[in-house]
């Protein structure tokens, strides 16, 4: 619970309403908000008559409880103090912010509405790992229901649901990994800034995110999401009341992406360090200011796309109901205009964390610089004009399908800088061989398997055998997990010292990455293999033939999870008793590095100047 | 690479640039060779002309890719064959400060522009054929009807019958008209390599001429429900005569 500050209290016994608010208060007015309402909507939303078209009295109910459990938890997180003090004409004191930024509070202010960006990056850091934990729970239930061919034991709509939350929950999950916990921390240190241009609402995007995982949780019990994390319409409108789960969840979960990126991209604009110019500014701060600008226009869209779904459902609207005049595919195009962009939200940081690292652990320059900014800024660009090459075989417009064609196919070109950058910078460096340096050869494997069996799936004719396949799922695990998840746990390791004070375990790590890394390979060459011939995704029985690849695919997949364990168990275990870091063990010439363990508050006492780039590597300096 | 010019003036004899040119040209083959096998056989058979087509432009866009692939995975395995630093002190920087290169990069960005041309063209010209078979006026039309799950198809040009089976008369065109009763469903004949949403509300079409008898898979490729994973069908590709005489036995004509 909250420390007791005696310089600001009035008076000791009576404490402010805001040091009273923490995680607690949040949860117990969320579940008073979530039951009123919920009874308020049961007593006085009209019945469903026997005449009456729609019968959508129970999503009404839940949706009103959802939002009864929202509004609750904002509130007694304290997300609505500082709103509320700017209507009575006033804002918070110095203290106040003090105290809000988490000034003495020890272990406390992580369960508060805490401003500080080193604990909104510890927080994101943690609820990354329940996410991941989650969905990997999921995934492997999944992956054993398919371990033999007439399905499992799990009932087909609880197989359904299964999918559908691993997908969303995970793509949630590889979204914030990275621009949300060292996006957070890492991101204003290495630009030299005392703390983010917005802390509340740094604050507010993180407690949004735990606010959104009541809906998404309580959807197991509505009956689950039973149409894959892509929810199309008018499959989900026939869905359970789980689907309102997840249209809450999407809603809140846009809200903070949006939060979030205009915070992250108004800091780095405003408020790098003297002397940090354009060319001076790291690569990975790129990298996270390209990834939540592409979220900015992504997610509105994907946002309206869910209040539209919610609205047909609830209140017998018919924006994708053929029958009302609506249809499926206005659903299935704003659904994409999000969908591409977000993958390459996922893509961009993580690579751009490892072309961080790459200098450090080669002990060279960054090679080619520019090749990399114009790269990620050329990716960027295209994805938000390639997204109905999810949408060749829809037969909703056949005529765009070459221009689509023509854009995708597009983006390998600035993919390939990407990978430029990263085999520039490995060539005739000297390699300090630990795992994130081993992480940047196995990006640069799976991403190119991701990158190649895209190019399959860019082209129409290709597409109409692979498009519904497991060739696609096995892709996009490719380039999601393999590219992206690999350079997150790098960047997890890297920056760990600095986070924590204590270096990862060296040894835990590398067996880790071992098993990951190989699992994944063979695991997701198996289900390469069934999609060439013919396996559906999202099924949950099969034909014969596919028996083996599925086997192959389902034994792999619990090395992986072994491998996740034992990195799960080398982050709890280090955390605690790992060895203490020094300040800057990976002898890195960001700023990040420049500051002491643990991390002040406010991090800088002098803001520092910066006088060259980050990348001087090499000989020729010294 | 060419950012060694810098140093020297000959940079393609370095020691270093002539390994990785020689494991270059060994990786591109190997994955030339092994990537179009691994692409190619789990597909089987095709059995019409847009599968082999399919089989085909993924081939060569295998080979395609296979150089630029080939070059990384050169590059990342000659660093990897380097001496390297383990340890937890960093070793000695580089003894080079190469930050650019200018002509690489341009070289890079070039040939990839171009493979990247070259797939785009090579998939025109296909896609250009398989549009070409939706404007045959002598193709048989059957109508797809996709519900939750099961697939109807109506043989229109046959006397307007209803079945539950799918059969298709060998080396003729056949048009399909899909729709669906309820959700979105997907129409694809795995073997054929032909695909397209059935959507309700909506004709959406596709067309195909199969090329060999035999028994083929139908599947819905879009998750449509509780059964999704049950909604498939045998596709009977049959002679001319034995089409025949299944249209008639169902009340057709031909």
């Amino acid at each position: 619970m909250t420390t007791v500050m005696n310089h600001k209290s009035p008076t000791a016994s009576h404490r402010p309403i805001m040091e009273r608010l923490n995680v607690v208060t949040a949860v117990v007015l969320g579940v008073a908000g979530a039951v009123i309402s919920y009874y308020l909507a049961q007593k006085f939303l009209p019945q469903n008559t026997e005449g009456s078209v729609m019968k959508t009295r129970h999503d009404q109910v839940v949706l009103i409880g959802m939002i009864g459990w929202f509004i609750g938890f904002m509130t007694g997180i304290g997300a609505l103090v500082g709103p509320f003090r700017w209507l009575m004409g006033k804002d918070l004191s110095h203290d106040e912010n003090m105290y809000l930024a988490g000034k003495d509070a020890g272990i406390a202010r992580y369960f508060r509405y805490t401003t500080d960006h080193k604990v909104v990056g510890i927080q994101y850091l943690v609820i990354t790992m329940v996410i991941f934990g989650l969905g990997g729970i999921l995934a492997m239930l999944i992956r054993t229901n398919l371990g033999n061919p007439e399905g499992g034991w799990l009932h087909p709509q609880a197989y359904n649901a299964v999918v559908g939350i691993h997908g969303i929950v995970m793509i949630v999950g590889t979204i914030i990994m990275i621009t949300g916990p060292f996006g957070n921390f890492i991101m204003p240190i290495m630009i030299g800034a005392r703390d983010m241009a917005f802390p509340r609402l740094n604050a507010l995007s993180f407690w949004l995110i735990v606010a959104a995982i009541a809906p998404i949780l309580s959807s197991f019990f509505l009956g689950g999401i039973t149409t894959g994390w892509s929810a199309y319409n008018p499959l989900a409108s026939q869905a359970p009341a789980g689907m309102d789960g997840y249209i809450m969840f999407i809603c809140i979960f846009a809200i903070s992406t949006m939060v979030a990126g205009a915070n992250i991209t108004t800091t780095v604009v405003r408020m790098r360090a003297k002397g940090m110019t354009w060319t001076r500014t790291p690569i990975f701060i790129y990298g996270t200011v390209a990834s939540v600008a592409l979220a900015l226009p992504a997610f509105p869209v994907f946002f309206l796309s869910q209040i539209m779904s919610g609205m047909d459902r609830a209140l017998g609207t018919t924006f994708y109901d053929t029958r009302g005049g609506g249809s499926g595919w206005l659903y299935e195009n704003l659904f994409w205009l999000m969908g591409h962009p977000e993958v390459y939200v996922i893509l961009i940081p993580a690579v751009a964390a490892l072309m961080e690292m790459a200098p450090v652990f080669t002990r060279r320059p960054l090679f080619s610089f520019k090749i990399a900014v114009m790269g990620i800024a050329g990716i960027c660009g295209l994805s938000i004009l390639v997204w109905a090459h999810h949408m060749y075989m829809t037969g909703w417009a056949p005529l765009l399908n070459a221009p689509f064609m023509l854009t995708t196919e597009l983006i390998s070109i600035p993919t390939g800088m990407l990978f430029l950058v990263l085999v520039g910078t490995v060539w005739r460096g000297r390699l300090w061989m630990t795992v994130p340096t081993a992480s940047i050869f196995a990006l640069l494997l799976n991403f190119m398997i991701g990158g190649i069996t895209g190019i399959y799936l860019s082209d129409v004719p290709a597409d109409a055998a692979l498009h519904g396949s497991m060739f696609v799922t096995a892709h996009f695990h490719y380039t999601l997990m393999g590219a992206g998840l690999t350079g997150a746990i790098a960047a997890l390791i890297f920056w760990f010292p600095k986070m924590t004070g204590r270096m990862i375990d060296k040894q835990l790590s590398w067996i880790s990455f071992w098993m990951v890394q190989i699992g994944f390979n063979v695991a997701f060459m198996g289900m390469f293999m069934v999609g060439l011939a013919g396996q559906p995704r999202r099924v949950e029985a099969y034909a014969e033939l596919f028996t083996r690849g599925n086997q192959i695919t389902t034994g792999a997949a619990f090395v992986i999870m072994a491998g996740m364990l034992v990195l799960l168990w080398a982050v709890i275990y280090s955390w605690r008793h790992g060895q203490k870091a020094p300040m800057n063990p990976w002898q890195s010439k960001t700023l990040e590095w420049s500051v002491p363990n643990p991390v002040p508050l406010e991090n800088f006492e002098t803001l520092p100047t910066v006088t060259s780039d980050p990348y001087g590597y090499g000989k020729a300096q010294s | 690479m060419s950012d060694l010019q810098t140093k020297k003036p000959q940079w393609w004899k370095s020691k270093d640039v002539k390994i990785t040119a020689g494991l270059w040209v060994v990786f591109s083959a190997l994955i030339a060779i092994i990537g179009g096998e691994v692409n190619a056989r789990p597909m089987g058979e095709a059995a019409s002309e847009t599968m082999a087509n399919t089989i085909h432009i993924m081939k060569l866009f295998t080979w395609v890719s296979a150089p630029v692939a080939g070059l990384v995975a050169a590059i990342a395995v000659k660093a990897l064959m380097q001496k390297m630093h383990f340890g937890d002190n960093p070793p000695p920087e580089a003894d080079h400060q190469i930050s650019d290169s200018p002509k690489a990069t341009a070289v890079w960005v070039i040939v990839s522009a171009l493979l990247c041309l070259f797939a785009l063209i090579f998939g025109m010209v296909i896609l250009q054929k398989d549009n070409n078979t939706l404007l045959d006026v002598h193709a048989t039309d059957i109508k797809v009807t996709g519900q939750q799950w099961a697939w109807n198809f109506d043989y229109s040009d046959n006397g307007n019958f209803q079945s539950e089976d799918l059969y298709l008369p060998v080396n003729k065109p056949v048009h399909f008209h899909v729709t669906s009763l309820d959700v979105v469903h997907s129409f694809w004949i795995v073997q054929m390599g032909i695909k397209v949403d059935a959507n309700p509300g909506y004709l959406t079409e596709t067309a195909v001429t199969p090329t060999k008898i035999g028994i083929y898979d139908l599947r819905c490729a879009e998750l449509c429900g509780l059964l999704h994973a049950y909604m498939q069908k045998k596709v009977h590709v049959v002679s001319q005569q034995d089409y025949n005489n299944w249209v008639t036995s169902h009340g057709g004509t031909i």
